[in-house]
């Protein structure tokens, strides 16, 4: 068994000019593309379909060979031993997730539209995915409400997540991740919210990408804690 | 099963290469002894692989374990079934929770050590006095500061206790929410600083502080920057010619003699082989949970109910610090931005000792933060989709700060860890079942915390803010934290461990990570824990491998005597 500490790098990162579909057939493809454009629309900004979340998608569901990149963006690391099945089993329940989920929004958007979902308006497709979510689809932040909340983990697994939530959850993956994963085309997901992101992961090793500049550059402890001043000391 | 060669005997052999078991190699190399470390998982090389990428580090676990390959279940009361559940994870690797950590190093506080003492006995928790006091640690928390060069500000924690020597790096600038936080807590006269952190601010020792990416929590660091024993004692333990590094060595049980000493250990190697490696004296460094387990997988004639177990307080009183926080939404135009900083700015011993006017006792060490990176930042109620979630990031990414702080969680003894009787790892072996309720006093303590963060927030001029309090008494787990499974303390009859961390039935047995903690204390415990084992590890070295045995005297000034049950 090859140690994960020898994992060889293959596969180059993907090239947002690609026409290639490594995993969905073209009517699944152009399914979720669709919705991803619903959960992250295109408005004055960019959105999910220009930063091209589901080329991201097609990768990740495409076999392990494009879940972990190498540090330095040069590739994707070839997984070998425990790792790797189990990699292998959780892609192969995503695969299914997303082919069944692809058949449920067709099945709806027929029933209650009478087309596919590709083909439906907006606001109709909007309607498919409130369905789906068993929710409505969510409102603007207000000041009302959210009093008393469970805690939440901070890091996130892709086990056992609905269609639903495995598709936000990689929605978001796919505009606001490295673009060496094949999506946040031209880093626009970072540039919609204003985060100024690496040109390149390997900008973020040696020391070339710095965020230094977002810290507060004028300070004086002295002025901004009042004991080291003597204030409030017995 | 292919079996390897035998290899010969050691003086130490260190099951679990983290924050407790590469801070024992260092000293124990360093004195000399033959040490062979174990780890279940891989040896990895910062600088080849690490990176600033958030969907490998904290979307696909490349540090942490697997769920798939090491689950663990869990349930909060005795007759349910427990559920596989990604609770308290951490990473198993060289290196451990180091690897992927932020950093925090503050210090425990005297009363920390003497929660019955100071509190007596409370409904439904089991407290316990440490049998070490703050004093015996103190030199401790000095030498790992300066091994690590924690970076942090003399004099600007009014609370803080004695302290031997100052911070050996000055501290990182404050990001803009932690200007906020310092200007808020002024206007309500709470004394802040900036928390202390595994992180060299000045060239230190070989290491420069190159790495200003801020993608620090839950990342490795490629630069060296931020401290983590991988790049630090394990190089050290290296340099000494007396440490063996075996990583990817899945250890399955602890073997015992016929004197029911412990033996060796029982482990898997990367290439699937079975290996008996003995030694003269065994630590168990995995992490409270996993530690646990082992001592409960390793049964035998001589120890029927897991290794080190006659008084039956293996895994009990497990307590995890969950993390709780207030959110703060902001409608001003300047920015507090949701990236720089390491999860930690400005931060308050204000409110940790107890005082009885709130309603509960213990406190908490509060910590201002950004919101995180991209993919991740949250808060609840974040609009999922659609134009509202677009808007949402686009509003309040740059626009948000979190005030937070990790449970101070009261020990009690139903909350343990056990074997799932049906769950099994990659391995084939029971897995680690967590049974955790938790105790009215720790809904009570994150009550009031997470509403006076809240008044802060309100102070620094949120226009929201979103408490995170413990609902219903279900931790999700969302700490590292994991401590109290093998408690030290003076009667073998109700803790596992004496004061040094040397099994009560086991001579040559020593757990050295957090499973040792009586009580949970209100900090980060890593500094803790590596102190700890750093003490353990010279008694090891100086006092049990001569051959000799020394016991702590107990009731030593500056630390009351428990009181009698």
């Amino acid at each position: 068994m090859t140690s994960m500490a020898d994992w060889p790098v293959v596969h180059p990162p993907a090239d947002p000019d690609t026409g290639e579909r490594l995993f969905f057939d073209d009517h699944e493809w152009d399914t979720i593309e669709a919705a991803t454009a619903r959960v992250i629309p295109t408005d004055h900004d960019p959105g999910a379909r220009e930063a091209g979340a589901v080329r991201f998608i097609d990768r990740y569901l495409s076999g392990i060979g494009y879940v972990y990149a190498a540090a330095d963006g040069s590739g994707f690391l070839r997984m070998s031993g425990k790792l790797a099945d189990a990699w292998r089993a959780r892609i192969e329940d995503l695969r299914e997730t997303y082919r069944q989920g692809v058949r449920d929004l067709d099945a709806i958007a027929r029933e209650r539209f009478g087309a596919d979902f590709v083909s439906l308006g907006d606001p109709e497709q909007d309607a498919v995915l409130e369905q789906v979510s068993g929710r409505p689809r969510p409102a603007p932040v207000g000041l009302t409400g959210e009093d008393g909340n469970p805690t939440i983990q901070v890091y996130a697994f892709d086990d056992g997540l609905s269609f639903f939530d495995a598709l936000v959850a990689h929605t978001r993956q796919g505009f606001y991740g490295d673009p060496v994963y094949g999506g946040n085309r031209d880093r626009v997901g970072w540039r919609v919210i204003g985060f100024p992101g690496p040109e390149s992961l390997k900008d973020t090793i040696d020391g070339t990408y710095s965020v230094r500049e977002y810290y507060v550059q004028d300070y004086d402890w002295g002025r901004l804690i009042p004991h080291l001043r003597g204030v409030g000391r017995a | 099963m292919q079996y390897a060669r035998k290899p010969d005997p050691v003086d130490v052999l260190i099951v679990g290469m983290g924050a407790s078991g590469a801070t024992a190699a260092k000293v124990l190399c360093e004195a000399g002894l033959k040490v062979v470390g174990l780890d279940r998982g891989p040896w990895l090389r910062p600088r080849e692989h690490f990176s600033g990428d958030e969907i490998k580090f904290l979307n696909r676990t490349y540090l942490w374990s697997d769920p798939r390959v090491n689950p663990r279940t869990v349930r909060t009361e005795e007759n349910e079934t427990a559920v596989p559940t990604p609770f308290s994870m951490v990473p198993q690797m060289v290196g451990g929770g180091t690897v992927h950590w932020a950093g925090w190093l503050p210090r425990p506080r005297p009363s920390d050590f003497r929660m019955r003492t100071l509190h007596g006995d409370i409904e439904g928790a089991s407290l316990a006095d440490w049998p070490i006091g703050y004093d015996d640690l103190e030199p401790y928390l000095s030498k790992v500061e300066w091994a690590f060069g924690c970076a942090g500000l003399d004099g600007a924690d009014a609370h803080e206790p004695y302290r031997s020597r100052p911070y050996p790096t000055p501290p990182l600038p404050p990001t803009r929410a932690g200007k906020r936080f310092y200007e808020a807590c002024e206007k309500l006269g709470i004394n802040a600083m900036p928390i202390p952190q595994a992180i060299v601010t000045k060239p230190y020792r070989g290491r420069t502080p190159s790495n200003w990416t801020s993608f620090w929590n839950g990342y490795g660091d490629p630069s060296g920057m931020r401290s983590s024993t991988l790049d630090t004692f394990v190089p050290e333990a290296l340099a000494t010619g007396n440490l063996e590094l075996r990583p990817e060595s899945y250890v399955r049980e602890v073997t015992v003699g016929p004197d029911g000493r412990a033996r060796g250990v029982l482990y898997i190697d990367a290439d699937g082989r079975e290996v008996e490696q003995e030694a003269a004296v065994v630590l168990l460094c995995l992490g409270a949970v996993e530690s646990a387990r082992l001592m409960l997988l390793s049964k035998s004639r001589q120890h029927p109910d897991g290794l080190a177990n006659s008084s039956g307080q293996v895994g009990r009183n497990a307590t995890f610090h969950e993390y709780l926080f207030a959110v703060g939404l902001f409608d001003d135009a300047e920015p507090l931005y949701g990236f720089p900083g390491n999860y930690i700015s400005g931060g308050s011993f204000q409110f940790y000792e107890t005082d009885h006017d709130r309603g509960h006792i213990g406190g908490a060490l509060i910590g201002a933060s950004h919101v995180g990176q991209p993919i991740n930042w949250n808060f609840p109620g974040r609009p999922q989709w659609g134009g509202a979630a677009k808007d949402a990031d686009r509003d309040f990414y740059n626009h948000a700060m979190k005030i937070g702080h990790t449970l101070h969680d009261m020990p009690v003894a139903s909350n343990r860890v056990d074997l799932d009787p049906t769950v099994k790892d990659a391995w084939g072996l029971p897995v680690a079942r967590i049974t955790h309720k938790a105790h009215p006093n720790d809904i009570r303590l994150a009550k009031w915390q997470v509403d006076k963060n809240v008044e802060i927030l309100q102070a620094a001029g949120a226009w929201k803010t979103i408490p995170v309090y413990l609902e219903r008494g279900r931790a999700s787990g969302n700490t590292c934290h994991q401590h109290g499974t093998a408690r030290m303390g003076t009667d073998p009859a109700t803790t596992v461990l004496n004061e040094w961390c040397q099994a009560h039935d086991v001579d040559n047995l020593y757990v050295l990570d957090g499973a040792s903690f009586p009580t949970a204390t209100g900090v980060n415990p890593t500094l803790t824990i590596m102190a700890n084992a750093w003490r353990c590890a010279d008694h090891i070295a100086g006092v049990h491998a001569k051959g000799r045995t020394e016991r702590l005297p107990q009731g030593r000034s500056g630390r009351a005597a428990a009181p009698t049950s």
